[in-house]
């Protein structure tokens, strides 16, 4: 195991060097007598994918290659959309901004790094589309960022374009132990409030109010600058600004909860304030509640089986998702690791196992409807003609553990395939040995 | 002191100028040295003056401050101290284009207290000390106000390890924080800070480094956003500011704020900004702040600076490169190994400077925060290595600093009217040393550096005995030292072998490794003593063997840290 991370780690390098910075639309594609897992539309045997400009062209029988296209035998293969991790750290070269109860103003997009090799990783695990999140230390964290997986290109090639922006919320234990009198003591850094989850609710409400405040300077200047153009415009809240477009419907909120009440005062005070949480991160109790999660129009981003890592994930349970799912909650599973993301087709099969969904059900948890919670269902999450060509060719079906990702197509380009993985690493090895021994002579740090 | 002591210093004899620089001991308030004439002459010398053709045996006069005269004709006047230049090279002065030289005490840690959103908080406490600046609204570290022009200090001690390294003059700007101030271009000597002062400001300086102690920003998340309001913040004063200036009448005050001040002429880009970036992704970044805010970029570091190159030329952003070049960690047996871009970064560090020339970026040598001066000049060596020519690796120390940081009216070349700043070699900038310096027309012995890495006391031949559980074994060492770093071989009844992994600190305690032969066949032993003078012993370790020892000298000590006499003839 340890060999083939190192592996991959060595090919991930090179690929991460050598591609070029941006390339026109990619060459067609074709890819023959598969077993396609639409994920809306059923599965369909024995039929061909044609992907071309970037796009799902064409979806059928014996479909003909267009001048210049790759053909690809897939007899025996399976091929699905491409994953979406809806809850993701990867790529981040920071993930919490601590200090203050409320960072809205810090972005994610600022310090993503296009070269992470996890990104390469999660190619591999079949996954296209991460949701670069925030963590979880405060009440009101900072903006994320919904990322395909161009591994190699620029951060801005790489944001998907038109996803909703959003921002991570973040309620219960991570934000009040981060502000114990423990934790304060053994950091040395001073108390930062909230302490409870009383706190909380008074931070989020304190936010809006001041939000609201904002929204109504700037349409008070708005309305002056009409008939008075010496009008000086307000200062400029990189920290209020994100918190308008939660209430103009503008942003998404995904906010990280576990338990039933916490989610309830969160729900009400969106209610309040006239705003839809988009989605309930993690979510563990998410099933004492499912009726009201459905009415709020909520949707909920959960782990297929982790529970107990902390008082308040004690009440999880492994039909969370299906429960939801039941109850017509537009549900997921994430990663919320760079690790277990590699494998979240093995998730979303344990559902199957855990709460009796159907194959497409289960599909859906790690693709169509996470394309939903992050608002580029037009685009991702299903094989249907039109939609973005991020397609995963598996050797089997992806709900088996035997099955492996074998070609990962993001706009219709390779960006994981592993012949060519392995292909590369002899020539990788030769190259390391090589500056291996021209770094010989190089100064070393001294300890 | 009075003006009295002053003559006394300079006609009690030169070498009291060479060994005490009249910088040291300067304090402020000490009046200025006056009537002493300030002539030179460097006579019979190689002259690369980098404005023109250089002049294989030629004068250089220097007279109060500036280059009076150049040339293979120019005459030494006659009240001029003659300098024999036999054998010498003169450059010009060397500008270390970035570095945080000049400031008395290093800034403390910057005690932040954050404010919502990014806005100032709090008067910060003032146990920050002198980088603080007084009355700003906004916590230590995100104070653009501050200004090198205010800190810097004449400091001797400070200042011998740059000149060891040829440097006369350099950038400089406090080391910490967020918004780190404003920064002057100094001569590395004088009196006062006032005379060291070149020009300033030259450049708003920006670390993309979050604010320790809990304060916000505490994040590099929180950083871009802190750097983006205070600017937007600035925005806003200043059209705040100017509509008062038109119509104060019924209008409140605004508040002033001098932070907010200090970022007009950065927002105006009338003062360009210096970001420390190193990684190709964080230039990207800076770059992406300074696009959105229009800021007249400079990128200092740069170290995967290459990698962007094409965006850099089109933006036309220089690069103010890091000498620091990468080393290897010393990673455990087991860790991962390095991913390959590492590994390529630090193999072809001394090609980065011949790639931005290739691809049309304007570049400038800075230390790059390196704590051993010996690597400055071998690192810019190495970039000559790495594709650069010569030429374009001394315009990098001289020239383009001095056009990148706009002082190349002052600086940069041997010309008539210049400032006096050079730095004479012995033999050629890179693979010569460094025999002496002028700053602003005075000039400044070069002392060995001995506090870093012992100052190439284990340079030489050694004659050793080791003693073995085979018995003893007389060997041949010879060592090479760069910096803190030992290459070498040793040869005799050990076999032959280069060392490796060979290290010195500075008080002569080394340390290498060599692969030696043994009755039963090779085995790696690894050698670790301490030098005093010309001895050296310690012990000799290999694995399945007992402790060894050896104990040597070397026979051709060519002087410890006093090499040769001062090229000065009185």
């Amino acid at each position: 195991m340890k060999l083939h991370i190192s592996a991959l780690l060595l090919v991930a390098g090179a690929l991460g060097a050598q591609q070029p910075a941006a390339q026109k639309a990619a060459a067609p594609t074709l890819i023959k007598n598969a077993t396609i897992l639409t994920v809306t539309k059923g599965k369909l045997e024995n039929t061909d994918l044609l992907l071309q400009n970037g796009k799902i062209a064409q979806i059928g029988k014996n479909l003909s290659a267009p001048t210049g296209a790759t053909v690809i035998d897939a007899t025996g293969k399976y091929v699905m959309p491409g994953i979406i991790d809806p809850h993701s750290h990867s790529m981040a070269d920071a993930i919490n901004e601590g200090s203050l109860s409320v960072t809205s103003m810090v972005r994610i997009r600022d310090v993503l790094n296009p070269e992470d090799v996890n990104i390469y990783r999660q190619l591999a695990g079949g996954v296209t589309t991460i949701n670069v999140l925030h963590g979880s230390a405060n009440t009101i964290g900072g903006q994320n960022a919904v990322v395909k997986l161009k591994y190699g290109r620029d951060v801005d090639e790489m944001l998907f374009p038109g996803a909703m922006p959003g921002i991570k919320f973040a309620l219960g234990e991570n934000v009040t132990q981060k502000n114990s009198q423990q934790s304060s003591q053994a950091t040395g850094r001073p108390l930062r409030y909230p302490a409870t989850r009383m706190g909380q609710e008074e931070v989020l409400r304190d936010a809006f109010t001041r939000a609201r405040d904002y929204k109504a300077s700037w349409d008070e200047y708005n309305a002056k600058v009409k008939t008075d153009k010496t009008a000086v415009p307000p200062a400029r809240d990189l920290e209020l600004e994100p918190l308008v477009e939660v209430l103009e419907g503008k942003r998404f909120v995904h906010a990280h909860s576990y338990r039933a009440d916490e989610m309830l005062m969160l729900l009400n005070l969106a209610k309040e304030f006239g705003f839809t949480v988009k989605t309930l991160q993690h979510g563990l109790e998410g099933y004492k509640i499912a009726s009201e999660i459905a009415q709020a129009g909520t949707g909920l981003s959960s782990f297929a089986d982790e529970w107990s890592y902390k008082i308040e994930a004690y009440d999880a349970i492994p039909y969370n998702v299906a429960i939801l799912l039941r109850h017509n909650v537009v549900a997921t599973i994430n990663s919320d690791s760079d690790e277990r993301a590699r494998r979240l087709n093995i998730d979303a099969a344990k559902m199957m196992r855990y709460g009796g969904l159907t194959e497409d059900e289960a599909l859906k948890t790690i693709t169509y409807n996470g394309a939903v919670q992050l608002g580029v269902e037009k685009r991702v999450g299903s094989i249907e003609i039109g939609k973005d060509a991020d397609v995963v060719i598996w050797n089997g079906d992806p709900l088996s553990v035997y099955s492996t990702a074998e070609t990962t197509f993001i706009d219709g380009e390779v960006f994981f395939d592993i012949k060519r993985d392995l292909a590369k690493r002899d020539q990788m090895a030769k190259e390391r040995a090589a500056l291996e021994a021209a770094d010989r002579g190089n100064r070393r740090v001294v300890p | 002191m009075q003006t009295g002591r002053s003559r006394t210093t300079m006609t009690l004899a030169l070498a009291a100028v060479i060994a005490a620089p009249p910088l040291l001991g300067a304090q402020i308030g000490v009046q200025r040295e006056r009537n002493v004439p300030n002539v030179y002459a460097i006579t019979n010398a190689r002259i690369v003056p980098i404005a023109g053709p250089t002049i294989e045996k030629g004068n250089v006069i220097i007279r109060n401050g500036l280059i009076a005269a150049v040339g293979a004709t120019a005459q030494p006047p006659a009240d001029a101290r003659v300098i024999d230049g036999a054998g010498l090279t003169v450059y010009p002065g060397l500008i270390d284009a970035n570095t945080s030289i000049a400031f008395p005490a290093p800034p403390a840690a910057p005690v932040a207290q954050g404010g919502r959103g990014g806005r100032g908080g709090p008067q910060p406490t003032q146990q920050g000390g002198p980088t603080g600046a007084p009355n700003s609204l906004h916590p230590i570290g995100l104070q653009p106000e501050l200004a090198a022009v205010d800190l810097v200090r004449p400091d001797a001690e400070a200042f011998s390890g740059p000149h060891s390294a040829g440097i006369t003059a350099a950038l400089t700007v406090p080391s910490t924080g967020i918004f780190r101030g404003l920064s002057a271009v100094i001569n590395l000597g004088g009196t006062s800070a006032q005379a060291m002062i070149v020009k300033a400001p030259i450049a708003e300086h920006i670390g993309f480094t979050p604010l320790r102690q809990g304060g916000y920003p505490g994040s590099l998340l929180g950083v871009f956003s802190a750097l983006r309001q205070e600017l937007l913040d600035a925005q806003h004063y200043g059209a705040e500011q100017a509509a008062f200036a038109k119509s104060p009448r019924g209008m409140r005050r605004p508040e002033s704020d001098p932070s907010l001040d200090a970022l007009q002429p950065v927002l105006a880009g009338k003062i360009p900004v210096v970001m420390q970036a190193s990684s190709a992704r964080e230039i990207e970044r800076a770059l992406d702040l300074a696009k959105e805010f229009k800021l007249r970029a400079i990128i200092a570091g740069g170290e995967e600076a290459d990698q962007i190159a094409a965006r850099l030329k089109a933006e036309n952003v220089p690069v103010l490169m890091s000498l620091d070049f990468p080393r290897r960690p010393t990673a455990s047996p087991d860790a991962d190994p390095e991913p390959l871009r590492t590994l390529r970064a630090r193999v072809e560090a001394p090609k980065l400077a011949a790639k931005l020339q290739a691809a049309g970026v304007r570049f400038a040598f800075a230390d790059g925060g390196l704590t051993n001066w010996s690597e400055f000049l071998t690192n810019a060596g190495r970039t000559v290595e790495g594709g650069l020519t010569a030429e374009q690796a001394v315009r990098a120390l001289t020239t383009s600093p001095a056009e990148i940081l706009g002082v190349s009216d002052h600086l940069g070349t041997i010309e008539v009217g210049k400032t006096a700043n050079l730095t004479v070699m012995r033999g050629d900038l890179f693979g010569g040393r460094v025999a002496q310096v002028f700053v602003d027309g005075t000039p400044v012995e070069v002392r060995a550096q001995t506090t870093a890495n012992g100052a190439g006391m284990a340079n030489g031949t050694w004659t050793l005995t080791v003693t073995l559980d085979e018995g003893e074994k007389p060997v041949t060492l010879t060592i090479q030292q760069t910096g803190d770093q030992l290459r070498g071989t040793i040869q005799g009844s050990l076999g032959s072998s280069s060392i490796t992994n060979g290290s010195i600190g500075s008080a002569g305690d080394l340390k290498f490794r060599a692969t030696v032969t043994m009755g039963a066949g090779t085995e790696e032993a690894t050698f670790s003593g301490n030098i005093d003078g010309n001895l050296v012993k310690g012990t000799v370790t290999i694995v399945g063997h007992p402790q060894g020892t050896f104990i040597g000298q070397k026979p051709d000590t060519p002087g410890g840290g006093r090499r040769g006499r001062p090229p000065f003839r009185r």
